[in-house]
């Protein structure tokens, strides 16, 4: 009997069209992610049924468990100059502009602007755990109110969010532009959910004496009741 | 091509000029792309965070010499430490009891449907009418939305949520998405807390 000769093929498979897949969903999710902001702390929001979105500009003040908050704000424009203003009222000598830059990309902060100078010279990691380590904001209302951080970071925020878009309607008016007018930054708490909401209370208390009384409290999903 | 290299070679014989293969081996490239696919997948947040809504009123300077608004079809809701509930209806005095309930589907939500089933069975009503409506129609549904508006500030029901030092800030959320689902019309956070009587009232509960 003659031996069966098994043909010798090469296990060879045409991975052209597996690599154009793999970069089309690449590029796809490259385009289309948006990362998410580093945070120094980490909150555990409550959920809701609510299924209104997040509005597209935010002031975010961030609760932590233990009551401390930290703040940011989306667009970075605002955040400078709002930056820009509270270091003036209270006499801290000013950063230098790329100071502004880099301070503006950090994400939420929760440090007093007294730090700030200090803050900015640190490394990258080190920073992070200095933000860690900070005690957030204060927004001890005991004194004068216009002596409270959180309050003017409030009330330059809400002045600054007004010419903000004032400015923007503008130029969209010179451009002859479509408008958006959504666009407009809003007040948000994520808060975590074992905070007391006695904590919650009093900083949105802060928050009402600089006359916002708008708030969005950001949940988490949970899916609606039927019926 | 991912190609396994079988070895060989012609046995002998005629020496030919080697072909040189075209081919390429891409199983580093497929091993990048799905390395970078996998990447963005992974931190890629796709859900935006979604928001309940919550309007102060502005803090009023002379709270003493404001008008008390009168309130016939009242119940204060007290949120207070284990995420425990009490409720009592109408005008607090001496002979309020409260009543225990619990953030389940057959609790708070159960006490506030009853309460509310007016304006809930006024406004599905009007959810009726406005699905009938073309969408092309503006005015016909402006109108409708005048009438929940009207329908909405003509309820009676007013719902005080109270809270203590030790409720937590998901009790009160949980509470205001009880009242957002049960479609409550006029609904207030109280920042004063517990008045002294809810206090004790409160606490022999607690101990009982």
């Amino acid at each position: 009997m003659p031996k069966v000769k098994m043909p010798r093929s090469t296990p060879a498979l045409d991975m052209t069209p597996m690599v154009d897949l793999a970069f089309l969903l690449v590029t796809f999710f490259m385009l289309t992610s948006s990362f998410r902001a580093p945070e120094p702390v980490i909150v555990d929001p409550p959920t809701s049924t609510t299924e209104v979105q997040i509005p597209k500009q935010v002031f975010l003040a961030t609760i932590d468990a233990k009551g401390r908050v930290f703040i940011d704000i989306t667009n970075n424009n605002v955040k400078i100059k709002v930056l820009k203003k509270i270091l003036k009222s209270r006499k801290v000598a000013q950063l230098s502009e790329e100071d502004f830059k880099k301070f503006a990309g950090l994400g939420p902060i929760g440090i007093s602007v007294k730090e700030l100078a200090t803050f900015m010279e640190l490394e990258s990691n080190e920073r992070t755990a200095y933000s860690e380590a900070a005690k957030g904001i204060p927004y001890d209302t005991s004194s004068k109110i216009n002596q409270c951080e959180l309050y003017e970071w409030a009330l330059e925020t809400r002045l600054e969010a007004h010419n903000d878009f004032k400015e923007r309607e503008e130029e969209a008016k010179l451009k002859n532009m479509e408008f958006d007018k959504s666009n407009y930054i809003q007040f948000a708490i994520k808060a975590d959910g074992k905070a007391p909401y006695k904590t919650v209370q009093s900083i949105i208390a802060v928050f009402r004496e600089a006359k916002v009384k708008n708030f969005q409290m950001i949940t988490g999903l949970e899916s609606s009741p039927t019926n | 091509m991912a190609e396994l290299q079988t070895g060989g070679g012609d046995s002998g014989g005629k020496k030919r000029a080697k072909k040189q293969s075209t081919r390429v081996d891409m199983t580093p490239l497929v091993d990048l792309a799905f390395l970078l696919l996998t990447f963005f997948v992974l931190t890629s947040t796709f859900s935006k965070p979604k928001v309940l809504r919550m309007i102060f009123p502005e803090k009023l300077k002379d709270p003493i010499n404001q008008k008390v608004p009168e309130v016939k079809n009242g119940l204060t809701i007290l949120l207070t430490e284990n995420n425990r509930i009490f409720f009592y209806n109408g005008a607090l005095d001496k002979n309020t009891v409260l009543t225990e309930t619990d953030f389940s589907k057959d609790g708070i939500r159960k006490v506030l449907v009853e309460r509310n089933l007016g304006l809930i069975k006024q406004l599905q009503e009007f959810e009726k009418e406005l699905d009938k409506i073309p969408a092309a129609d503006t005015a016909a549904k402006s109108k409708v939305l005048a009438k929940v508006k009207d329908a909405q500030r003509k309820s009676t029901l007013v719902v005080l949520v109270k809270t203590d030092d030790k409720a937590t800030y998901k009790n009160m959320i949980d509470m205001m998405d009880e009242l957002l689902i049960t479609q409550i019309a006029k609904y207030f956070p109280v920042d004063e807390g517990f008045m002294p009587l809810e206090k004790t009232l409160v606490q022999n509960q607690l101990k009982s």
